[in-house]
């Protein structure tokens, strides 16, 4: 079992690697004679100053999140199944398999065109697309999961004729809980790419569709200032829900109460 | 709860014979016999969880398994553990703690439990599921002398005050006689039923 490193160790390096990246960038950005090819750190942080003030920021920070979460959490639930079910009936995987993995190498873009084409121009195939893109790879790790079930608790519980919501909540689920926090860390980054590239070709808002704008005009500052400014929000969500719940998640684990 | 057994098999192999079982409440049934003679098979059978024979199994006891191994819930406390799988109310899992001397373990996961308290919580899982019959597969082994002796015992009271059955496998005729148990024997290849 890892044990988690002592904070410090983990936090110092970090922190500098970040501050010498910024000291590169700031470097590269005052020696370039072109400073709108790159502008300077302070520069983009005063353009994410000026679109926080102006509400432009929330608002299509705030519909690219509401995407992210509604195609994460879709993808996640069916990822979760189909995974389940390939993982417990070797049947159910012969057939099955040879479709995830034509899924799964079917670029991103293709299935995001193929969406619009299909269902519109509309918030329904934007999510779908998004979902779809993500659904194998969330059944191809659950399934991995589901493989190495225990059968001795599976036995325990069928010998007490526990109730299926009742197997699935505290038998299975739990077992499964490293493939899904797996699954949804990587989930969540892979999310926020694909959503951007469904905005920037499809949709009116969001920060896909501000960075098609500012590519339109060759605006680098605002790229920049918008997708630093969404991995901020990306990297709270990291530190704010997924990992404390992860510890949760993870307190039986350990020795001593 | 009644069986009746032509056979049960492993692919080729016959493990087990044509045999007639039966087995009710406030009756302790010991089903002794070397390793891998299919003891633990036969268990299986009467517990439900091998459906993969034939013969008939009929009755309508509630059962309930003691298994080798505690065989419990890793990321629920106790308390769940014993409330999650049975479906009975708190307090008397709260009780049926109290019973196998573990008052005060309720919020402890199994993994912070020496193995002897997880075997006590298994067994009173067992009894929380109020069984008819209840059904054990060598619960006292790999337990030092002084711990199975007490478990014993512990199951011997428990078993009279609830008025459950029992049906326990064990290598042990010793073990078989400390919990008031018929012996019946197996042996042969396949296994059948010998009167000890």
């Amino acid at each position: 079992m890892p044990q988690p490193r002592p904070p410090r160790s983990a936090v110092l390096p970090g922190l500098l690697s970040i501050l010498a990246m910024l000291a590169l960038w700031s470097l590269a950005s005052q020696l370039t004679e072109r400073p709108q090819t790159l502008p300077a750190p302070w520069e983009v942080l005063g353009r994410i100053g000026d679109l926080a003030a102006s509400g432009e920021l929330w608002f299509n920070s705030g519909m690219t999140l509401m995407r992210v979460a509604s195609s994460f959490a879709l993808a996640m639930a069916v990822g979760l199944v189909i995974g389940l079910v390939m993982g417990r009936s070797r049947r159910v995987d012969d057939w099955l398999n040879p479709g995830l993995i034509i899924l799964l190498n079917i670029p991103a873009l293709v299935v995001i065109v193929l969406c619009y084409i299909w269902i519109g121009l509309n918030e329904t195939a934007a999510i779908l697309a998004v979902a779809l893109n993500k659904i194998p790879v969330v059944a191809v790790m659950i399934r991995e999961g589901a493989r190495a079930l225990r059968p001795d608790l599976d036995e325990m519980a069928r010998a007490f004729h526990m109730t299926t919501f009742n197997r699935l909540r505290h038998v299975v689920l739990p077992q499964l809980a490293p493939q899904i926090a797996g699954a949804a860390r990587a989930g969540i980054s892979l999310i926020w790419k694909i959503v951007l590239v469904v905005e920037f070709l499809g949709r009116s808002n969001g920060v896909g569709f501000k960075i098609h704008l500012l590519f339109s005009s060759f605006d680098v500052e605002g790229v920049l200032a918008w997708a630093l400014a969404f991995v901020g929000v990306m990297l709270a969500i990291d530190l704010g829900i997924l990992r404390p719940w992860e510890r949760r998640a993870n307190r039986w684990r350990q020795d001593a109460p | 709860m009644r069986l009746d057994l032509v056979e049960k098999r492993f692919g080729e192999r016959r493990i087990l014979g044509p045999m007639k079982l039966s087995a009710s409440r406030g009756e302790r049934i010991a089903l002794l016999g070397p390793s891998g003679i299919g003891k633990s098979t036969l268990l299986r059978i009467l517990t439900g969880l091998d459906r993969d024979f034939r013969g008939t199994r009929e009755g309508d006891e509630r059962l309930a398994p003691v298994f080798q191994e505690p065989v419990l819930l890793p990321w629920r406390n106790a308390l769940a553990n014993i409330v999650i799988p049975t479906g009975c109310a708190e307090a008397e899992a709260r009780q049926w703690m109290e019973r196998t001397g573990l008052t005060g373990h309720e919020g402890k996961f199994p993994r912070q439990m020496s193995l002897g308290q997880q075997r006590r919580l298994a067994l009173a899982r067992a009894f929380a599921a109020a069984p008819d019959i209840l059904l054990m597969d060598e619960p006292f082994a790999s337990l030092d002398a002084e711990t199975a002796a007490r478990m014993v015992a512990l199951t011997d009271a428990l078993l009279t005050r609830s008025g459950a059955g029992l049906v326990i496998v064990t290598h042990d005729p010793a073990e078989a006689r400390a919990l008031r148990a018929r012996s019946l024997k197996l042996a042969g290849s396949p296994a059948q039923l010998q009167k000890d």
